[in-house]
């Protein structure tokens, strides 16, 4: 098959990935979930306090109020304006959607691999001269474009709006939107693995929840263990066994916590995790290295589903 | 000396694994050697899981053979590429049902590789030819089970395909229906195309094949003419069509297993 050829049939299976999320409702539902993100940012606002004497030995520097859906809810600030601005930035990069975005896009998108592979759809598709592994990669390609697109929508809708309503403009805040795109991307990989294997959304829901859990769990493993031993070299090391499979779980898969440090440092955020502050002072944490690696996750997922649909029965 | 065939089976057997471990076994058909040839309109017959529906699927890729060998047009069926000469109407097919008829015809023209300017000329015919040409855009939710199988029928058509494969093609059609699947047979017929025909209905056997298969618990029993199934091996005589599958069926003892 030729390139051209191969471009085209994924182009075909994009566009109907895309059709398929317009009737079966998951486009409506996340453009819903990033209006409702993008409406409460144009909710907020950073007031004043009033300028207190520097003489006042009960100063508050950072006096004056973050508010929120139009100024019912008022949380004292804590920090500069532009701290501030950052902070909730780092709340809707890597809590609103690297967690709830996350969880969200893994539930609507769960049934579009096994949907499209079930057997009575599957068999006049796999009957066509188009390669098995073409018809998954444009399968996945295609459920990553509409991700890209919620991705792109939801980081530049919130730029936009916290920039209109604070005036801060923070350009390093649309990082966040390949980190976000490389997080679902990996999480969805594996996701379209098990709908190749096992053709269940429900499986693909719960069994990628819980790999993108064991992800995070080996990910902050890894780096708790790094700022333990430096930040106490008398306590017991872990047995080199588990150290290797420890490092190797690591660098093998996905990232999360890794592409959360990342967003804060382009936010100039400080870690506020002391074990994350010791990993990157101890030099144990490689942003390029984390991104490379997780990207060759994602090629490789892709590349073993693509070799297990090859050697399926239908 | 017969000329290359469009499907050939040597001596093929396929064992499906089942269970949850995959250690269960079940054969699907064993030992089967048959070849189609162009132009002809083949029938493959036989009762309830005789295996018709695998030799299907292994000839369309679908399934690998365990054991023998399978050829499409003189070449493996592990070629992805002769499957751009083959149409595949499924037994009961499920489409997209957010796709209307128009943009379902140029999903799967595009997936058989047909450049973009082509599928759109073919989809507007086939639509008209099998009725569906004034359901523009609505969604195939829509459709009735006949429509869904006209509309199969249409996709299998795309590509003008050289062997089409019909799968119980009549499941679900009324009388027009049928009489279309028929008149799409004796149009392939005439411009000596081969067509594939798996299905229970014994007078669609006899109108239209020219030779046919019967296969009884995955074995191959008889291969020929519809005159020589019906001949009586006893006394030369010709008896109906029904009465010497039966026959058939009876005399064959199920494989060990």
């Amino acid at each position: 098959m030729s390139s051209p050829e191969v471009i085209y049939a994924c182009r075909l299976l994009i566009r109907d990935t895309f059709r398929q999320a317009l009737a079966n409702g998951v486009f409506w539902v996340m453009l819903g979930a990033c209006g409702v993100v993008i409406f409460f940012c144009l909710s907020v606002s950073v007031e004043h306090g009033e300028v207190k004497a520097p003489d006042d030995i009960e100063v508050d520097r950072a006096s004056g109020h973050m508010s929120m859906a139009f100024g019912a809810w008022r949380l004292p600030k804590g920090s500069d304006d532009a701290k501030v601005v950052h902070a909730l930035m780092l709340v809707l990069g890597e809590g609103v959607f690297g967690i709830v975005g996350t969880l969200l896009a893994l539930a609507v998108t769960a049934g579009f691999v096994p949907e499209f592979l079930h057997e009575s759809n599957a068999t006049v598709l796999l009957s066509k001269p188009t390669p098995r592994w073409v018809l998954l990669l444009g399968k996945y390609l295609g459920v990553l474009s509409l991700l890209a697109a919620y991705v792109g929508l939801y980081v530049v809708g919130t730029w936009v709006a916290i920039g209109l309503r604070t005036g801060f403009w923070v350009n390093n805040y649309l990082w966040g939107m390949p980190l976000l795109l490389l997080q679902v991307a990996a999480v969805y990989s594996f996701s379209a693995f098990l709908g190749v294997c096992a053709r269940s959304g429900l499986v693909c829901v719960f069994g990628s929840v819980l790999f993108w859990l064991i992800c995070w769990g080996i990910n902050y493993g890894r780096h708790y263990r790094v700022a333990v031993e430096s930040l106490d070299p008398t306590l017991p090391q872990q047995g080199p066994v588990l150290r290797f499979l420890g490092e190797a779980g690591y660098w093998l898969l996905p990232k999360p916590v890794d592409l959360g440090m990342i967003l804060h440092s382009a936010l100039e955020a400080r870690q506020a995790d002391v074990h994350l502050q010791e990993v990157i002072r101890v030099g144990a944490f490689h942003p390029e290295l984390s991104v490379l690696t997780s990207l060759a996750f994602v090629v490789g997922m892709v590349l073993l589903s693509a070799q297990q649909l090859a050697s399926k029965d239908y | 000396m017969p000329g290359p065939a469009v499907a050939e089976f040597e001596d093929l057997g396929k064992v499906y694994h089942t269970g949850l471990l995959g250690r269960g076994r079940r054969m699907a058909v064993e030992h089967v050697t048959f070849r189609i040839e162009p132009g002809e309109v083949y029938g493959l017959l036989g009762p309830n899981r005789a295996g018709k529906t695998t030799l299907v699927k292994v000839l369309l890729s679908l399934c690998r053979p365990t054991t023998g060998r399978a050829l499409r047009f003189q070449r493996p069926v592990s070629d992805r590429q002769t499957l751009a000469r083959v149409g595949y109407v499924h037994e009961s097919p499920a489409f997209p049902r957010y796709l209307s008829a128009p943009a379902l015809l140029e999903y799967f023209g595009g997936l058989a590789l047909l450049p973009e300017p082509v599928v759109r000329r073919r989809a507007g015919e086939l639509l008209e030819l099998v009725g569906l040409s004034d359901r523009g855009q609505e969604p195939i939710a829509n459709f009735s089970k006949g429509m869904v199988q006209r509309l199969a029928v249409a996709q299998a058509l795309i590509n003008d395909p050289e062997l089409l494969v019909l799968d119980e093609p009549s499941e679900g059609l009324d009388l027009a229906g049928r009489r279309l699947v028929l008149d799409v047979i004796a149009e392939r017929r005439r411009r000596k195309l081969t067509v594939l025909l798996v299905t229970h209905v014994l007078n669609e056997i006899e109108q239209i094949c020219d030779r046919l298969a019967v296969l009884v618990s995955g074995r191959l029993v008889f291969t020929g003419t519809v005159a020589e199934l019906s001949r009586d091996p006893k006394t030369a005589a010709s008896r109906p069509l029904d009465q010497a599958l039966n026959q058939l069926y009876q005399t064959v003892s199920s494989p060990a297993r």
